[in-house]
């Protein structure tokens, strides 16, 4: 039992991240029907902000945070201007190719400016964790998973009781329909990326403490995150993070009781199976076609 | 000698030295290498020319059924010392069946769903031969893989492999002017379009991922033969999206393209070496490369290059011949009845028990206000939709339980109130493809009695001197007709016509009048919807009207149309 | 499609008379050696540190005359820590006849991958994979600057069960070919000395958790780990959770244990376990000559990822200057016989195979410095 709870705190405090970076590729989906291949690089790209900030330069740990955060922003609109932008009206395969080759671009990049050398990034709190009973609770992966409640209830309340949420999901649902009625469609795109982009550094930044901040830290995380928002349904925000905490779970778990080198292929069969028994994911509908 | 006779020669001929070139040509071995990986993988690369480029459906796991070739390859040779030919041959199997299985999933899936089936299955892959160390030798790989005797010098295979891609890429060449290729295209271009005309998606679809990876598993027997050693680090799925992204930067539909988008994404970072002194500095440039080619030349470069030498093929000109239109009729009194037809969406009954008979020859009309279940009885009839009770009966036939394509077969033609034309591809083709469907018994004769009769429906509507322009290059109203044409290239026993004059201005309504009158001249039975009255008046003899997914009335038009019930539906009641 | 006049291979065409022009020949005053090293992708951190040590003999060498009266050079290639970037790094290089001899990748898998061409190029390749097999695949040129796994395995085994009394183990490595194949050896070597296998988990890499194992471990019942893991972060990741976790049991594990970048990546969470490492700076006057050398270039601690290729240059250098020519055969041959050679890893006496190192040390992670403890060697 003592293991069985162990693994279920840490099968949902990386389940957590995924359901973060998956809430950053979902939106982004919605609004504009794209997958984007370079979501996991929004979180690498934060960490390494991160480290320069309050590492290297050595600034409290807040400013170097909304610093990163704020650069985060800045990155999430040029990778609209330069990668779905001049593709908006293409179909959805020429913009994944682009993102690709915004992901190849952006670890690299980090790669030259930086250096290849894993980084050391130091965790929210001073106590490295708690033990509660027979659980050891690493007070980095309570952080990510409060963090990750704090905005999934913030997603809620901005898309459900904000007119701009309404915008944003009016632009999501039916780009033309949005324009006639005077939704300034390009604008709404681009809070997307920029709030995207800061979902996936936020992410990327509390992952960091725990898994380190590599050039590689991005792509390992963004597959299980896409396979997360296919299992909630792939235009559902609550899917994708029930998707999240789902394959973190069946991830550990897996590991657990079956076999720890196969559980990366558990996530994938799992995914299978969805597909092929419920394909519409946990809450996601699909429209039909008018002929 | 025709055209395309000329182009076939030339590649043989080029094809032929190139093969021999590389055969004699001493090149060291860093060059030798490269030929080697962009030859295999081109062949990789081409079978997603099948999937991705002629039939639009997206494979990311385009390494795995590479992988399945090359372990069978390495395995059988090393493990088992069987012939390489055989183990080649058993590889290429081996993918074939794994692409029919992922194929399988198309009947459900489609877009996003689909790239994920074929990334799981990717994955999944990867995981166990990393794992089955038993059986795959696991992470160290398999080393001292043979060459097969007479090749066993790195030239001669490489020629041989040379000699492979070649006549591999003229049959994807080839292919897309097949009528497998021809529906490939359709089913890209527009799936409902395609169903209606009586080709069989799903079946269509298979076959697409079958080719694709029986191409895959080709280039990766090959692969393991060329570089003697394989592991399972190079069949990730990151190397999927490499032959992915090689499809789409050459162009994705054409094995030019392809052999371009192979040859250019290995020799980038070969070429960008020298930006070696800081790390990482090449492969960011490759990738702003990549963004950057991608936004530019949307077609792919060899699209973009395409364009340049594209020289329209001109048929030579046929003898005007005219179109015949010889219904069947089996002698059941009704061209197409519907019993009790209902359907359900959810809680919404769009059709609420709807009988219908349609008299053989002339036109009859299905009208109703907006929302009253026109379209989705036209749906359900043609088999867009299950119906969700009654029967419909084409000629006799019962057809209530066949799937969309059979229904071509059995005698339906339609068009569509949004046109569903193939914008690919030429008017010329678009016909084509109504007419080749299965038991059309007016194209005897092979290929040229084809082409003809496909001439000869665009003659009939008026557009026999563009056949060989593409779809965008026509008018709203001129496409619509390009529509009729293609459905009465099918020879069908009964015309559905979906709102066939919305859009249209006033001349051009009244060329719309006229063609249909010069229809059913021929005795093709018609159904038209519209809400155009005058149309309807002027054209149809027998009206159905529809309110609230009920029939309200059906009858003679005159009779019909002075109903005060029909009146009421239409414009309301005055109180 | 229609389609006019054209040959499918343009592109390939037109590549390969790009590739062919860009090859320019050199005049040779120096002596060029070859070396393949990651300087992206997942291992790109380890490139840097090869090339630091491989340039600290080659400046070496260089200020007291060179070979042979020449200047060495070192030519370089990006293999991308992947096989086919390997292959095509080496045969770029092997396409300069100018180079007399190379220095190879670390990575075992990599190293077959380019063996067939370093049987075709016919000329010395030093390499630093530890997989046995690649000195017992008949290669004549493939010579290895690294004891190879049987050995560490062994020394694990023989320190663990010998030294520390440890008869109940648990093993842990990853699934790739270096950890499954170390793992393999190490599970032979405890069952010659009569110790248990208690546990035997396999991990993939860049693995983010390591929970369900350290739990496993702590159900089984073992009193010793032992370990083969490939990568650093993976590492680091499973050393604090096992201390999370409340394992205090001794562990002796493979160099990556005292990599350089492991110990700043795991910091307290690697105090006190012990590890086998070619490397070892009190281990011999010549390791701490080296470490000297090293810390003037690099902040960074010494550790094997960059005593090897200074070694390798080092044997190099005597090879040919005893060989007295650049011909292939004769340098090799003149490697061969070297005995004695006192490098960083320790001392080299190549065997018929091509294998220099028979023997590791076994170092201690005393709160975070490196402290030596023993070397154990074979003469089997």
């Amino acid at each position: 039992m003592d293991f069985f709870l162990q693994l279920l705190f840490t099968g949902i405090g990386i389940g957590a991240v995924y359901a973060l970076v998956a809430l950053g590729f979902v939106l982004i989906f919605r609004a504009t029907s794209v997958v984007n291949f370079a979501q996991g690089e929004f979180s690498m790209v934060a960490a390494y902000l991160m480290v320069v900030f309050a590492v290297d330069l050595g600034w409290p740990y807040w400013v170097a945070f909304l610093i990163s955060i704020a650069g985060m922003a800045l990155l999430g609109a040029v990778f609209n201007l330069t990668v779905y932008y001049p593709l908006r009206n293409r179909s959805f395969l020429p913009v994944l190719i682009s993102t690709i080759g915004a992901s190849i671009f952006l670890s690299n990049s980090v790669l030259a400016l930086y250096g290849p050398q894993p980084q050391v990034l130091p965790g929210w709190l001073e106590t490295p964790g708690f033990q509660l009973g027979p659980v050891y609770l690493d007070s980095q992966y309570l952080i990510i998973i409060g963090v990750t409640l704090v905005l999934v209830g913030f997603q809620y309340w901005l898309f459900e009781r904000t007119l701009l949420g309404k915008k944003l999901q009016a632009t999501s649902q039916d780009k033309e329909m949005a324009t006639l009625l005077g939704i300034p469609v390009a604008e709404m795109i681009m809070i997307t990326f920029v709030y995207s982009a800061v979902l996936g550094g936020i992410a990327g930044i509390l992952v960091a403490p725990v898994l380190f901040v590599s050039i590689q830290m991005g792509s390992t995380i963004a597959l299980k995150a896409f396979a997360a928002t296919i299992i909630g349904g792939f235009g559902d925000i609550a899917g994708a993070i029930l998707g999240g905490f789902a394959i973190g779970v069946i991830e550990t778990f897996g590991a657990a009781y079956i076999s720890v080198p196969f559980k990366d292929a558990f996530a994938f069969l799992v995914l299978i199976l969805f597909l092929i028994v419920r394909p519409q994911g946990i809450f996601g509908e699909r429209v039909a076609e008018k002929a | 000698m025709s055209r395309s006779a000329i182009g076939q020669l030339v590649y043989a001929l080029l094809a032929a030295s190139l093969v021999a070139l590389t055969a004699t040509v001493k090149t060291d071995g860093y060059v030798a290498n490269i030929l080697m990986q962009a030859a295999t993988y081109a062949i990789a690369v081409f079978g997603l020319s099948i999937v991705l480029g002629l039939c639009g459906q997206i494979n990311l796991a385009q390494a795995a059924f590479f992988a399945l070739g090359a372990y069978a390859v390495a395995l059988g040779t090393v493990d088992h010392q069987l012939p390489f030919w055989l183990c080649l041959v058993g590889g290429m199997t081996l993918a074939l069946a794994a692409g029919a299985a992922l194929g399988l999933s198309t009947l459900r899936l489609g877009g996003h769903y689909l790239a994920m089936v074929t990334i799981s299955f990717q994955q999944i892959l990867t995981v166990v031969l990393i794992n089955a160390t038993g059986f795959t030798h696991g992470p160290d790989g398999v080393s001292s893989i043979p060459r097969p005797t007479g090749f066993t010098s790195v030239q001669a295979f490489l020629a041989l492999v040379v000699a492979i891609l070649a006549s591999s890429g003229y049959l994807v060449w080839r292919l897309a002017d097949t009528r497998l290729g021809r529906a490939m295209r359709a089913v890209r271009d527009n799936e409902l379009a395609a169903s209606a005309n009586g080709i069989d998606i799903f079946r269509t679809k298979l076959i697409a991922f079958a080719l694709a990876a029986l191409l895959a598993g080709l280039g990766g027997g090959l692969f393991a033969g060329g570089f003697s050693y394989i592991s399972p680090d190079q069949f990730a799925f990151a190397d999927s999206i490499v032959l992915l992204t090689m499809a789409l930067l050459g162009g994705a539909s054409s094995p030019v393209g392809a052999a371009i988008g192979t040859g250019l994404l290995i020799l980038i970072p070969e070429w960008l070496r020298f930006l070696k002194s800081v790390p990482g500095l090449y492969l960011a440039v490759y990738g702003l490369a990549v963004i950057l080619i991608v936004i530019f030349m949307p077609d792919g470069i060899w699209g973009y290059l395409g364009k340049l030498f594209q020289a329209r093929e001109r048929e030579r000109p046929k003898p005007a011949e005219q179109l015949t239109l010889h219904p069947v009729d089996s002698g059941a009194p009704m061209a197409l009845e519907v019993r009790g037809l209902r359907k359900n969406f959810g809680g919404l009954k769009a059709v609420d028990g709807v009988d219908l008979q349609v008299r053989r020859g002339g036109v009859h009309a299905l009208i109703g206000p907006n929302g009253s279940g026109k379209t989705t009885t036209l749906n359900v009839v043609t088999g867009l939709y299950r119906a969700s009770d009654g029967a419909i009966f084409v000629d006799g036939v019962d057809v209530t339980a066949l799937p969309a394509h059979k229904r071509t077969v059995a005698g339906l033609a339609r068009t569509f109130q949004n046109i569903r034309l193939f914008r690919s591809m030429t008017a010329l083709e678009n016909v084509v493809v109504g007419a080749e469907r299965d038991g059309n018994a007016l194209i005897k004769g092979g290929r040229s009695a084809l082409w003809r009769r496909a001439q000869a429906a665009l003659d009939f509507v008026g557009l026999g001197h563009r056949v060989d322009e593409r779809i965008p290059s026509f008018t709203y109203g001129h496409q619509r007709l390009i529509e009729i044409a293609r459905a009465l290239a099918a020879n069908p026993t009964v015309l559905l016509l979906d709102e066939p004059a919305a859009g249209l201005n006033l001349s051009e309504k009244k060329a719309l009048h006229d063609l249909l009158g010069r229809i059913a001249a021929q005795g093709l039975t018609i159904l038209l919807i519209d809400h155009d009255m005058t149309l309807v008046a002027g054209a149809a003899r027998h009206v159905t009207v529809l309110n609230f997914g009920r029939r309200i009335a059906d009858g003679e038009t005159a009779d019909v149309l002075r109903q005060p019930d029909v009146a009421a539906a239409y414009l309301g009641v005055s109180e | 499609m229609r389609f006019d006049r054209r040959s499918v291979n343009v592109g390939l065409a037109a590549g390969l008379a790009t590739s062919m022009l860009s090859r320019s020949a050199r005049a040779a005053d120096t002596l060029k050696i070859g070396m393949v090293l990651p300087a992206t992708g997942p291992a790109a951190a380890v490139g840097g540190y090869a090339l630091a040590g491989a340039k600290i003999a080659l400046d070496r060498i260089n200020k007291s005359g060179g070979v042979l009266g020449k200047q060495l050079e070192l030519v370089t290639e990006d293999d991308q820590t992947t096989n086919p970037g390997a292959v095509l790094a080496f045969s770029k290089l092997a396409a300069q006849p100018d180079i007399i001899a190379f220095l190879g990748p670390v990575r075992s898998t990599q190293n077959h991958a380019i063996a067939n061409d370093i049987l075709k190029t016919a000329k010395p390749f030093c390499f630093g994979g530890t997989d046995p097999a690649l000195t017992k695949m008949g290669n004549p040129w493939m010579i290895r600057f690294r004891p190879n796994d049987t050995y560490s395995a062994r020394v694990i085994a023989s320190y663990g069960v010998e030294t520390l009394g440890k008869k109940n183990w648990a093993l842990v490595h990853s699934t790739d070919a270096f950890g499954a194949s170390g793992n393999k050896l190490l599970t032979a070597a405890l069952d010659k000395l009569g110790a248990k296998v208690a546990i035997d988990q396999g991990y993939p890499n860049q693995s983010q958790d390591f929970t369900p194992v350290v739990l496993a471990i702590k159900s089984s019942g073992a009193d010793v780990i032992g370990s083969y893991f490939t990568y650093e972060n993976d590492q680091a990741i499973f050393a604090r959770q096992l201390r999370q976790l409340g394992v205090t049991i001794p562990w002796v594990g493979s160099p990556t244990t005292v990599a350089a970048a492991t110990l700043k990546l795991a910091g307290p969470a690697l105090w006190g376990t012990y590890a086998v490492a070619d490397y070892a700076t009190d281990s011999s006057p010549e390791a701490k000559e080296f470490a000297k050398l090293y810390s003037a270039v690099s902040s960074a601690p010494p550790d094997l990822q960059s005593a090897w290729p200074y070694d390798a240059i080092g044997a190099l250098s005597i090879g040919i200057n005893k060989a007295g020519s650049t011909d292939p055969g004769k340098i090799r041959d003149a490697m061969l016989s070297v005995k004695g050679y006192r490098g960083a890893e320790g001392e080299y006496n190549f065997d018929q195979f091509g294998d220099g190192l028979h023997g590791y040390n076994i170092v201690r992670n005393e709160k975070g410095a490196i402290v030596f403890d023993k070397h154990i060697e074979f003469t089997d």
